[in-house]
């Protein structure tokens, strides 16, 4: 959504996919397993090693849905 | 949206729910695709066919296989792109006063941790009290976007996060929330019950589920008029158990049944939280 206005937005994201609160996180498991998460900030990624699933943050959401997480081999 | 009355008809196979529906409620059918990943509901929109909703419905009937499976994530975005423009004037006059009595019984209650099912763009999201921390799923992600730049723009910082999700397998550990409140989202589901049953796993036994739902306008704006004008218990007694047969188990264990204005067009539910009753 382009609504926004500038100086409201964040500041750019260090991280990939963008922040996420850390309370969030942890309560966040695996949809699937409802097993824990792990929280890859380099990718952006909150991965489930019991599903081999790992879950993307875009924008700052996590995207808690196993079709579109990115299957861990 | 689906009510109780219209359920049976939604459901897949012969019979595929067509039946005209109250004209002001067509970006609540939207809400029902945004809500929704199987392909089972019918938007229920007369002459829609050809829109993603209805590809949708027909790709589910094509497979045969678990709803769930059936509407892609692709088709719910394209069908709330249709309706983005109108979304929050439309659905969001309509629907004011069960949000605002939903988040208003959210703020009277203890606790602070709070889960909101089915935040779509997030128009309850400015009402809650200031200590309560809410956190927002949806399926729709561009909803969930608008969702945050109005937590951005109205600096909510009592938002603690918006994440999509399938409100029937919730990503949340057991009692992660001492309130879940799910506003016109409990009859769009394809499961009520399954609903219920991730509310009541991740809510802390002791806390509180409310539901805010309306009523099927079967007849039309007359029906309408006529119905939503009558006392509650007439309403009631139209729809005894409206959605909370589907809903609950022992529709007795809600602990409040509150009509909201205008003319008890919607009812707000509060359930104590307790364990789940096996099957």
């Amino acid at each position: 959504m382009s609504d926004t206005t500038p100086e409201a937005a964040p500041s750019p994201a260090p991280t990939p996919g963008g922040e996420v609160d850390p309370a969030l996180l942890e309560i966040l498991v695996c949809p699937v397993t409802k097993g824990p998460l792990r929280y890859d900030r380099a990718r952006g990624e909150l991965v489930s090693d019991s599903a081999r699933l790992a879950y993307p943050i875009r924008d700052g959401i996590p995207i808690m849905l196993p079709d579109e997480a990115r299957q861990l081999d | 949206m689906a009510f109780r009355g219209e359920r049976k008809s939604l459901l897949p196979g012969p019979g595929l729910g067509n039946r005209p529906e109250h004209g002001s409620l067509v970006t609540i059918g939207a809400r029902a695709a945004l809500l929704c990943r199987s392909g089972w509901f019918s938007a229920s929109t007369p002459g829609q066919e050809g829109t993603p909703i209805r590809q949708a419905r027909l790709h589910h009937e094509v497979r045969q296989g678990h709803p769930r499976a059936a509407l892609d994530a692709e088709a719910v975005r394209d069908a709330y792109r249709r309706w983005a423009g109108v979304y929050d004037g439309v659905f969001g006059a309509v629907s004011a006063a069960g949000r605002n009595r939903a988040v208003a019984a959210v703020n009277a209650l203890p606790g602070t941790r709070v889960l909101e099912v089915g935040v779509g763009t997030g128009l309850a999201l400015p009402r809650y009290a200031r200590e309560k921390r809410v956190v927002g799923i949806d399926l729709s992600r561009d909803m969930l976007r608008r969702a945050q730049d109005r937590v951005v723009s109205q600096r909510l910082r009592n938002v603690a996060g918006l994440v999509e999700m399938d409100a029937e397998a919730m990503a949340f550990r057991d009692g992660s929330f001492d309130i879940a409140v799910a506003m016109f989202t409990a009859t769009v589901v394809p499961d009520a019950r399954r609903l219920l049953r991730e509310m009541c796993r991740v809510v802390r036994p002791g806390g509180d589920l409310l539901f805010v739902n309306h009523f099927a306008a079967e007849g039309g704006l007359r029906w309408w008029a006529e119905r939503t004008l009558a006392p509650l218990s007439r309403v009631l007694g139209w729809h005894p158990d409206f959605a909370l047969g589907d809903l609950l188990h022992d529709p007795r264990s809600a602990a409040e049944i509150t009509a909201c204005a205008p003319f008890g067009l919607f009812t707000l539910v509060r359930v104590p939280n307790r364990p789940f009753p096996p099957r």
